[in-house]
């Protein structure tokens, strides 16, 4: 008996979705689905997020343009925009704006600075909204959440990562081991959690000893004294831990003038702002020339039409570190909801937890394969190491990506 | 209780308790998440204007570094929940201990420093705190989540919770700021602000109010900032020791009006709201537009409402004419503890000023119930004479003995509490006070109680002739009544002797007789004067003796009839020419 009126209202509803799903192909406007992007529009970060958010509208018009999400008939996908403004308090008002005014959001990305990411998060995370992001700070997977996604290396991840390559390619190059590494650095989070490991333990691991160790606090204004006992003391290398183009700028500028270029001394900045058009455009490329940057994604050789497409979309030089990230989080959002076949918010945040691929979204990664752990963090997140060759930044690492040979300036 | 106080309190609190039940009544009513978190805000950033209101607005002592106790606040909370797992309900408490202590340690060097040095170095603490915490490592530091017990770490499933408390802090914030303006509290930051030498010479320790201020707007800050980092669940130094944070103070107790607890609570009410409509509705279309929009409206209301929208809605509004407040104290005629023998005794009194040499080793005595007038040429030292009698200047030499107690070396409000009353030169009054405030100042120098105070300023009052005026801003004062307020204001610390300076400078005749007639019914009932004054015919008929200074030395000193002839004197005032030609 139960069995038959089972049997029955399984065929009702399928029934009922047939004539759903009719109605929604007769009508030929397929409903759409929106997913968020949280980043600085406005303040010292917006030229950050205005990246972020070329690559990711590039990514929303190329699933439209290829058939939209196909298991929901085709459904286009929609990006609300929202500006994280100047503070943690602007971005977490923002979230909470974005959370409670758009409960049809299936899932979104953000905020480029961690502050803003886990102010942010705090948001999502209670409304079961899947978050992807770019950000590097280790908390913001360390805090036991569940829709919280970080698709980049962590800090310390990054940490672990650079030196060791760094030795390696010295000693390919100059068939002899450093010894000797200067770091300079200011004092902002990401460049202190990044210094961490790397003076804890890291240094004595490649028995490196640090000659010099500057921290400051941005923006600097006159890099002279930061620069002066790095000449004293000829490291082998140096580490650049600013985090602002500008401080970036005036840090090559510097070393070049004490005659310490790029070219002449391996000088290994961190982050995507070391190759960001802007910098180029204040610094000159022969300031810049052989700088090397450890980098959480950039785009490799395989994904070189993409670039293309970018730069003639946009008439920005190239598609970088903000932008492929921002396109990867679209494409990982539209995969999942394809596979879920329902535009909800869990259901795509199971997905992305399950999701273990070498193709599809994995394609925009290092390492080619996309998978989280119980964190959220992207298993195997590799660096990328760029290097700004005749006034371009390419990619030297990993050796799979390289467009260009990596130089170990002597 | 103030004069007045607790009716005002008893108004005020039912208002607040309007204002709280219609907001409770607001915040039942919403249930979208986000218009929750407006909510919060709002308190939250009322309380932190507050906070500093209470220093600043009262004490006039403007304050750019509050972040240093929000901060302080912030940062306590979160890393006692971090390390101690302490839940912020005792975290906050906590942070405002802390704060408080900040506030003892800020203020120690810093109020030395008056004015804009005062307001410039408050920004320097916030700013160094930022860096050690930077130096520590602690940049950015997330709030655990606690799934299991959220009620006990203020992280409620539904956010009209932390409205609550928000709404719980901040009326637990404005009573304490009213209790603060209804109370001597107060009144003597209010005086500091009007004119802290006025303040000090009425016999206030003004020192140890400011601090009293600082450590409890210090408290509230840090209370402010506390709850804000368990509604933003990541504190960075930037976040709540930045300008930003000392700057929203300012702005919203200035534009909702300073010096009244309804300023910052106006100010944060209107000013959150707007700033976040602007981002959601500008935002999203031209990013940054909203903090030019926001600027602006800021620049327009200040500029039609300057005090802020409190005041300027109460003069527009209420404006009516204040009932004098009812005393109900007995008033009492001035009485005098009569003695006989020297009261006071200068010896070999010296101040120089550089190579000026303005008082040289002046020496005289004040016998019991005697008018002694000061009388010599401008320039004469007659002022800085008082000056370091009552402790303004610290003198190189000599002394002064009052019954046998050494004032040199005594602080302002040490010597007025030991019997100096005090008036200046040029009126040194509290403008927007009512007179009767004015007056009772004085009385809570002299460490009376509010009952005896109360009765001591209506007996002053009445002693000058001003009781009806009671009421009276001191700004809508005559010169005439300014110069009697100055005298019952030094009345109502029940002095042993008054020091007059110029009392009669700027009056009239007929002016000049009604003070004298005050004067000498002082004198009946027993009081020991000191005047300096240049009205030599009033002079003639009010004192008992004369002592004439001269380029800082005592020239004459003897009965008002024999020093006028005496021929140094003369030749003091109107030159060896005319001498000359008189002998003649």
């Amino acid at each position: 008996m139960t069995a038959t009126i089972g049997r029955r209202s399984t065929l009702a509803l399928g029934g009922a979705a047939a004539l759903a799903g009719a109605a929604t192909a007769k009508a030929e406007t397929p409903n759409e689905v929106e997913i968020a992007m949280l980043v600085p529009l406005s303040g010292p970060w917006a030229e950050q997020g205005i990246l972020e958010r070329l690559g990711a509208e590039m990514a929303v018009d190329d699933v439209n343009k290829a058939g939209g999400i196909k298991s929901l008939g085709g459904a286009k996908l929609k990006l609300l925009v929202f500006d994280a403004g100047t503070s943690a308090e602007t971005a977490k008002d923002a979230a909470q704006r974005m959370v409670a005014q758009h409960p049809k959001l299936v899932g979104g990305m953000g905020c480029w600075l961690s502050t803003f990411t886990l102010a942010a998060t705090e948001v999502t995370e209670r409304a079961d909204l899947p978050w992807l992001t770019l950000s590097y700070s280790d908390a913001i997977t360390d805090r036991g959440f569940k829709y919280v996604f970080q698709t980049s290396p962590t800090a310390n991840t990054q940490a672990e990562q650079i030196v060791p390559f760094l030795m390696k390619l010295a000693q390919d190059a100059t068939h002899k081991r450093p010894t000797k590494v200067a770091i300079v650095g200011d004092n902002t989070a990401a460049s202190v959690s990044f210094l961490k490991p790397i003076k804890s333990h890291i240094l004595k691991q490649e028995k490196l000893t640090a000659v010099v160790d500057e921290i400051y606090t941005p923006p600097l204004s006159n890099a002279g004294p930061l620069v002066q006992p790095v000449r004293a003391a000829r490291p082998d290398l140096v580490l650049l831990l600013s985090t602002s183009s500008g401080d970036d700028k005036m840090l090559a500028d510097t070393f070049s003038e004490y005659g310490m270029p790029g070219s002449k001394l391996p000088l290994i900045g961190n982050g995507g702002h070391w190759a960001v058009p802007e910098l180029l455009k204040n610094a000159g490329a022969n300031i810049l020339q052989d700088i090397m940057i450890g980098l959480a994604n950039w785009p490799g050789k395989d994904l070189n039409a993409l670039s293309a497409r970018y730069i003639k979309r946009t008439g920005n030089p190239w598609f970088g570190h903000n932008e492929i990230f921002a396109y990867s989080h679209v494409q990982i959002l539209a995969w999942a909801l394809n596979k879920a076949g329902v535009a909800n918010r869990k259901k795509v945040a199971d997905e992305i937890r399950s999701m273990n691929v070498t193709d599809g979204p994995a394609v925009y990664f290092p390492g080619r394969h996309l998978q989280f752990d119980s964190k959220g963090r992207r298993v195997g997140a590799e660096l990328v190491i760029v290097q700004w060759q005749n006034g371009r930044p390419v990619t030297v690492f990993p050796e799979n990506m390289a467009v260009s040979k990596a130089i170990w300036p002597t | 209780m103030r004069v007045g106080g607790a009716a005002r309190l008893r108004r005020d609190s039912v208002a607040l308790a309007v204002v709280a039940g219609t907001y409770l009544v607001l915040a039942l009513s919403v249930h979208n998440a986000y218009y929750q978190l407006m909510l919060t805000l709002v308190p939250i950033w009322a309380v932190m204007g507050l906070g500093w209101n209470l220093i600043s607005g009262m004490s006039g002592l403007v304050s750019f570094g509050h972040a240093a106790f929000f901060g302080i606040g912030a940062y306590v909370v979160t890393l006692a929940l971090v390390y101690w797992h302490l839940t912020p309900w005792l975290g906050i408490p906590f942070g405002m201990v802390v704060g408080g202590l900040a506030a003892v340690l800020i203020g120690l060097p810093t109020f030395r420093l008056r004015g804009h040095y005062f307001a410039l170095s408050m920004l320097a603490y916030p700013l160094a705190v930022l860096y050690v915490l930077e130096y520590l490592g602690f940049q950015e530091v997330p709030l655990p989540m606690h799934r299991a017990h959220p009620a006990l770490f203020l992280q409620f499933n539904d956010p009209f919770y932390a409205t609550l408390v928000a709404l719980g802090l901040f009326v637990a914030a404005m009573l304490a700021g009213l209790l603060v303006e209804n109370t001597r509290f107060g009144l003597a930051l209010l005086a500091i602000k009007q004119n802290e030498l006025a303040a000090e010479a009425a016999g206030l320790n003004t020192w140890q109010w400011k601090m009293r201020g600082l450590v409890a707007s210090g408290a509230i800050a840090a209370a402010a900032g506390g709850l804000y980092a368990c509604v933003l669940l990541v504190v960075t130094p930037d976040s709540v020791f930045g300008m930003l944070v000392s700057a929203q103070a300012l702005v919203v107790t200035l534009f909702g009006g300073v010096g009244t607890v309804w300023g910052p609570a106006i100010g944060a009410a209107v000013l959150i709201p707007l700033a976040e409509t602007l981002n959601a509705r500008l935002g999203n279309i031209l990013p940054g537009i909203q903090g030019v929009v926001y600027g602006v409206a800021i620049i327009v209301i200040m500029l039609a409402a300057p005090e802020g929208l409190f005041w300027e809605i109460r003069d527009r509004l209420f404006r009516r004419p204040q009932a004098a407040p009812v005393i109900h104290e007995a008033r009492t005629a001035i009485t005098v503890e009569r003695s006989s023998g020297t009261l006071l005794e200068v010896t070999g009194l010296s101040k120089t000023f550089g190579g000026l040499r303005a008082v040289q080793e002046v020496a005289f005595a004040v016998a019991a119930g005697e008018i002694l007038g000061i009388i010599g040429p401008n320039g004469a030292g007659k002022t800085t004479l008082f000056n370091l009698l009552n402790g303004v200047l610290p003198a190189d030499a000599g002394g002064a003995r009052l019954a046998g107690q050494e004032l040199r070396g005594r602080k302002v409000h040490q010597v007025a509490r030991l019997g100096v009353g005090r008036t200046f030169q040029v009126v040194r009054s509290f403008p927007r006070l009512p007179l009767l405030d004015n007056v009772i100042v004085g009385a809570y120098g002299a460490g009376l109680d509010d009952h005896e105070a109360a009765a001591a300023a209506a007996t002053a009052l009445d002693a000058v002739g001003l009781a009806d005026r009671a009421a009276r801003p001191a700004s809508e004062l005559t010169n005439k009544e300014l110069r009697l307020m100055e005298l019952a204001r030094a009345l109502a610390g029940r002095p042993r002797i008054l020091l007059l300076d110029e009392t009669l400078a700027g009056l009239g005749r007929e002016e000049c007789d009604d003070v004298l007639a005050v004067l000498r019914q002082l004198r009946e009932a027993g009081m020991t004067i000191v005047i300096i004054e240049h009205t030599m015919h009033a002079m003639l008929r009010l004192a008992d003796r004369f002592l004439v200074l001269d380029h800082g030395r005592v020239l004459a000193e003897g009965s008002p009839h024999d020093v006028v002839e005496d021929p140094a004197v003369i030749e003091a005032y109107l030159g060896s020419k005319f001498l000359a030609r008189q002998n003649a």
